[in-house]
């Protein structure tokens, strides 16, 4: 059966630490300004407390990537188990991909004038290794799954707070954050 | 420079790169094809992706962070042409598992930053700015000579000081300390701002400050986490909290902040700051009347408790302790109930909950409670402080001898810290050692001699010692001051001469942790960059300087090699605690120790004078305390507002937060306050606000959250860099801590126990 | 306020200007010969979309690949504004060097149709999932607008003088639409979604939006009351249009900056 690897990205396990935006910066040393993952903060709207609660974002590797459809020179491909592969070397800097991803994935860098994203480390994929992000969360919050086998469960794929778009159908499932019990003086 | 050259090639190791010849030919190919046929279908198509991850492309190599955290990571490093490709966590450590953390994925920008000091430098001018560029051989001259300077003024080297702290745990590291005692007597800045009340409150309780495995709270039933934050200060302890809820404990948080732990944790309790020894014994008093106590302990190895439950019941009532702290006294019953119910129970006492006058009192009481309710020398209980079990190395470093007729301090000297593991020998000199706490004060206060000269390594003190304002003025009656450091921090600013030191990446030692029980080697993976040097290389330097000016002058060995001392380290006694044959095991990666139990006190014989779990201490009541862990006030407001300055998870106190790496993800410093007080001053969120009090002021961005207490105000410590005068130390004063020098030489610091206001700009 | 895309806003509109003009060429083939100067309209529309696609290269990081852009007909749109836009630039560079004085028809409608076609696929590729308020039709229909404004305007100084009060009409009816929809398009927006309000709020709250209306406007009045068309007038609807292009790309909201509040 074919994988459809995707991100599950726990909200209640997580604790925002950053540590999974970093190890990505730390295996790839992107250019200044160009982060690939980001750890966006919750809103009070959605939890209650500020910048206690966050969504953990790369790449959603859509079932129909907005990327993959609009570059005019095919600089993006999706691979059999789901993996969404940006080839920089073909990328001319359009930035339509840039303008399109509805989640802000592909990133302009400024040194190599073109687009660039996560590609869910499939090169350690295909090593039989974690993504570097996955690997290095302390609390088992950034998980890689198989969506093709994956048991129906408390995750969501467009929670409040991230945008909704069937279209594109993305990847990525989540798990909500919890509150606690407030006793305060 | 050889730095910026390799760190571009070190970016092109993972991507795939820019358009070949043949994808050039192909494409010209393909356009062709293209404006005549609109279809892909003639196209060929080509995945250009890159080749699976080899291990073997690599050279491995072992390390561990050397940083003052729980969490002393062990670290895979991936090098390849010399340089640092990446680095990820250990996966032999189940503590590590594979990850470390925001700052530790950080090390490779550190290692190879264009801000990193490349080489000695001079500043003509303190804080002028005029850096040059000099040799390490003319570093050591102007150095050397200051020394022997004072020497020949004062007839001793007391004149020379040393303040040092935890900025490289690296144990090789204590090297400096040896340099100096193998100049001669020193002035030392003993102590720790740390967690001195604690450990001082630990020992007077149970003996010793030992924990039990953090591994195994997973066993708990009941965790309460107080006054620590291991959501941002030790990230991968969260999994076991985790565990232990997910197995059905109930996870109780209290801190004056709603902390990323304690939006993690079931119930969250909001104490008044450094409420806490009220609140523990008002905790207490509730088992005592619900006859919840664990009796076998109290009356078997305990001592004194008749004593402290007879206090309990003529001074402490819930409804006081309610009065003190603001929790809701049924909360405090309900809990209390629960702790005293579960089985085991456990508590994890934070740094943060003791950096108060009354932090040592208060940290007697919640081991009180844990103690009273059985939990002691339990797997899966235990008052979790810290522990140094796995620090007992040889300290080669450390242990140097003065030169034959060095004259020095004559009197009583205690302990130069919690990690001196110098047995005190009577000699008829000593260094003289002054309050690392109070170091703006220290150096002003000395005299015969007074402190001349300066050395700065492994910490920050413009950073991190209070009173800043006081800090400059006394540094600018030093005539020399050294630091050696990896960036220019204000402290490098107000120094004379810098030296660069190397990164954990470029030297051998080997580290352990003060809360978990591995041991991992940090082998040398990379050539130390442009000039740096280890501090023991730097030390072995000086000793060549100066026994050229002047023979004699200085003990330490003129050759080293850091390998070498690291062997040297090494002793069966640690063999046999992690098992293993000899420290080369190491290099296959991290091992734990071998526990007889992951509790510790599990035989429940205390290190106390009677053997037992001391409710009543002499020891502590000789040294000016209360014999009982007795309520004991915190520090009396002065000012309108609380003033907390706790940890950022961006850094490790001074260290990584000036990183641009990590301003990508942290983009300026914030004051934290509650939305009602803002509304009051007519402050809004984003706005700029001025923080003042007796110490200083700073002017910052303020966010406005309910996560701060009212009448509190939150900034997180300590710098910012990258031009940013941002330093919360302009608002912290030098007030003591009531415990602290009966273990590690001073008392700590009231951190916590500060006051300021604020206004908009 | 995002980037204001300068070469995308001048690609856009002078692009649109130079099919316009065709448009506007097919438009009065239809109503009859009427003796214009075809040859210089031709000249204009070629090399207003000449230095349209060259502006669009600097949009490139690296515009000497730019070739390549054609790669991927098969799904996307910039591909085939590329391809049509090519067309188009050909065709009409091909009439302005073999034309004579009277255009030939059959080239006139295959300009026509590769220039609506270009339109079309501008239209598409501006309307990317990403930017919820212009995820629909309204690109293009911004577009087409701005094509028969600058078309009309442009062909007034072509046309022969018959064709001058048709010209006129065209251009007031086109600048009373344009004013109609991209007045009351953002005032939609306001209650739209969390995405499509903060972009009414842009689009509304910036002054540069304000120039493109009071631009469109103080055309129409120019108009309201003439017959033919002031020579001066298109370049004036050029810089009302220019602006308005500005706002589209700078004040357009982009979903990711929202992430993490609700939508």
């Amino acid at each position: 059966m074919k994988k459809k690897y995707a991100f599950l990205v726990d909200s209640d396990k997580c604790i925002g630490c950053f540590t999974c935006a970093m190890a990505c910066r730390n295996y790839y040393h992107q250019e200044k300004g160009v982060v690939w993952r980001h750890v966006y903060p919750l809103n009070e709207e959605i939890y209650p407390h500020r910048e206690r609660a966050f969504f953990s974002l790369a790449c959603n590797h859509c079932e129909n990537p907005a990327c993959l459809n609009v570059c005019p020179v095919e600089a993006y491909t999706k691979r059999e188990d789901g993996v969404v592969v940006h080839h920089q070397e073909k990328c001319i800097g359009c930035g339509n991909c840039i303008r399109s991803c509805p989640y802000g994935a592909p990133v302009y860098n400024p040194v190599e004038k073109r687009a660039e994203k996560c590609s869910f480390c499939h090169e350690r994929l295909d090593a039989g290794l974690l993504p570097a992000c996955v690997q290095s969360c302390p609390t088992g919050a950034l998980k890689l799954v198989d969506l093709a086998t994956m048991e129906p469960g408390n995750h969501v794929q467009f929670p409040p707070g991230f945008p909704k778009n069937d279209k594109v159908n993305s990847s990525t499932r989540f798990i909500m954050p919890k509150v606690p019990t407030m006793v305060r003086r | 420079m050889t730095g910026q050259a390799t760190r571009e090639e070190d970016c092109m190791s993972q991507k795939t790169r820019a358009l070949s010849r043949r994808q050039f030919l192909k494409g010209i190919s393909m356009a062709g094809a293209a404006s005549l046929l609109p279809l892909r279908l003639l196209m060929p198509y080509s995945a250009e992706a890159a080749t699976a991850f080899r291990e073997q492309d690599f050279q491995i190599f072992r390390n561990a962070c050397p940083r003052n955290c729980y969490d002393t990571c062990s670290i895979k490093t991936y090098v390849k042409d010399g340089v640092v490709q990446f680095i990820e966590g250990a996966q032999e450590s189940t503590f590590t598992q594979g990850g470390l953390c925001v700052k530790g994925y950080a090390y490779p920008r550190r290692v190879y930053s264009p801000d990193r000091i490349k080489y000695p430098m001079v500043q003509d001018g303190r804080r002028s700015g005029n850096w040059r560029r000099v040799t390490w051989d003319e570093a050591m001259d102007r150095i050397a000579g200051k020394i022997l300077e004072i020497k020949e003024k004062d007839g001793s080297l007391l004149g020379l000081g040393l303040t040092k702290y935890s900025g490289n745990f690296g144990i090789t590291n204590y090297g400096v300390e040896g340099m100096m005692s193998s100049l001669g007597y020193t002035t030392r800045f003993v102590g720790t701002p740390c967690w001195p009340a604690g450990i001082d409150a630990q020992n007077y309780d149970l003996g010793d400050m030992w924990c039990n495995d953090p591994e195994d709270m997973v066993k708990s039933r009941y965790v309460i986490i107080w006054g620590a934050n291991p959501a941002w200060c030790s990230v991968h302890s969260m999994k076991y909290v985790n565990e232990a809820k997910r197995r059905g404990a109930k996870v109780v948080v209290i801190d004056p902040i709603f902390t990323q732990t304690a939006a993690k944790g079931d119930v969250y309790w909001q104490p008044e700051a450094s409420s806490d020894g009220a609140l523990a014994l008002g905790m207490a008093r509730h088992i005592l009347d619900l006859g919840l106590v664990d009796s076998d302990f109290v009356n078997n190895h305990a001592k004194g408790f008749a004593e402290f439950a007879a206090y309990l019941r003529e001074n402490v009532t819930v409804e006081w302790a309610s009065g003190l702290s603001g929790i809701p006294a049924e909360q405090i019953r309900e809990v209390a109930e629960e702790f005293a119910n579960a089985d085991p129970a456990t508590i994890w006492i934070g740094y943060g909950m003791q950096r108060h006058t009354n932090g040592g009192a208060s940290v007697r009481a919640i081991d009180a409670l844990v103690a009273m309710t059985g939990n002691v020398g339990k797997e899966g209980g235990g008052a979790r402080y810290g522990h140094l079990r796995t620090w007992g190395f040889n300290y080669h470093a450390l242990l140097q001898k003065q030169p034959e007729g060095s004259l020095g301090f004559v009197g009583a000297a205690g302990p130069k810290g919690e990690f001196d593991f110098t047995k005190g020998e009577a000699a008829s000199f000593t260094d003289r050692t002054v309050n690392i706490n109070k170091t703006a004060q220290a150096i002003l206060d000395a005299k015969d001699p007074a402190l001349k000269m300066l050395w700065v390594s492994c910490k920050n003190p413009f950073a991190q010692d209070f009173d800043r304002p006081k800090l400059e003025r006394a540094f600018d009656t030093l005539e020399m001051v050294v630091s050696v450091e990896q960036f220019f921090t204000e402290t490098v600013n107000n120094s004379d001469i810098v030296l660069p030191v190397t990164t954990l990446f470029e030297e051998w030692t080997v580290n352990a942790s003060y809360w978990h029980y591995w041991v991992g080697i940090n082998e040398q993976a990379i050539k130390p960059m442009y000039e740096t040097k280890s501090n023991i290389e730097i030390a072995a330097l000086l000793s060549k300087k100066m026994n050229q000016l002047a023979p004699g002058s200085c003990t330490f060995p003129q050759d080293i090699d850091t390998r070498e001392w690291l062997e040297k380290e090494f002793n069966q006694g640690i063999y046999d605690y992690l098992g293993i044959k000899h420290w080369t095991d190491l290099k296959n990666g991290p091992v734990k120790a071998k526990l007889a139990s992951s509790a510790s006190w599990s035989d429940k014989k205390f290190g106390t004078p009677s053997g037992q779990y001391e409710f009543h201490s002499d020891l502590c009541q000789q040294n000016g305390h209360d014999a009982l862990p007795r309520y004991k006030e915190g520090r009396k407001s002065f000012d309108e507002f609380r003033l907390l300055t706790p940890h950022t998870k961006f850094g490790l106190h001074s260290q990584f937060v000036n990183f641009d790496w990590m301003q990508e993800f942290n983009k300026e410093p914030f004051l934290y306050m509650h939305p009602d007080d803002a509304r009051d001053k007519k402050i809004a969120d984003l706005d700029m606000v001025r923080v003042f009090n007796k110490v200083g002021e700073l002017k910052i961005k303020v966010k406005l959250t309910s996560n701060v207490a009212k009448k509190s105000l939150v900034i997180y410590e300590a710098w910012f860099g990258q031009g940013n005068d941002f330093n919360v130390q302009n608002l912290v004063d030098d007030e003591s801590a009531d415990m602290g020098a009966y273990k590690t030489g001073a008392p700590g610091v009231a951190i916590h126990g500060q006051f300021a206001n604020v206004e908009r700009v | 306020m995002q980037s204001m895309e300068l070469p995308l806003v001048l690609f856009t509109v002078l692009s649109q200007a130079a099919i316009g003009l065709v448009l506007m060429n097919a438009v009065r083939l239809h109503a009859g010969p009427d003796g214009g100067n075809d040859r210089k309209e031709w000249t204009l529309a070629a090399a207003l979309m000449g230095v349209g696609i060259a502006a669009s290269l600097f949009h490139l990081g690296h515009p000497l690949e730019s070739y390549r852009a054609l790669a991927h007909l098969e799904k996307a749109w910039l591909s085939r504004e590329v391809l049509a836009a090519g067309i188009f630039f050909a065709l009409a560079a091909l009439a302005a060097f073999t034309g004579r004085e009277k255009g030939s028809p059959v080239l006139v409608w295959a300009a026509v149709l590769a220039g609506l076609s270009a339109l079309l696929a501008s239209g598409m590729t501006y309307a990317p999932p990403a930017l919820p308020a212009v995820n629909n039709a309204l690109p293009t229909v911004f577009f087409l607008i701005s094509a028969v404004v600058l078309g009309a305007g442009f062909a007034s100084w072509f046309a022969a003088t018959g064709s001058q009060p048709l010209l006129a009409r065209i251009l007031v009816t086109a600048l009373v639409v344009g004013l109609v929809v991209r007045l009351t398009v953002p005032c939609a927006w306001l209650s739209g979604s969390e995405i499509m309000r903060q972009t009414g709020m842009a689009w509304l709250g910036a002054p540069l939006y304000w120039v493109h209306i009071a631009l469109m406007a103080a055309c129409l009045g120019v108009l309201w009351k003439k017959r033919t068309i002031p020579v001066w007038l298109p370049i004036l609807a050029l810089a009302g249009e220019l602006a308005g292009r500005a706002v589209f790309f700078s004040e357009t909201i982009h979903t990711a900056v929202n992430i993490g509040a609700p939508y």
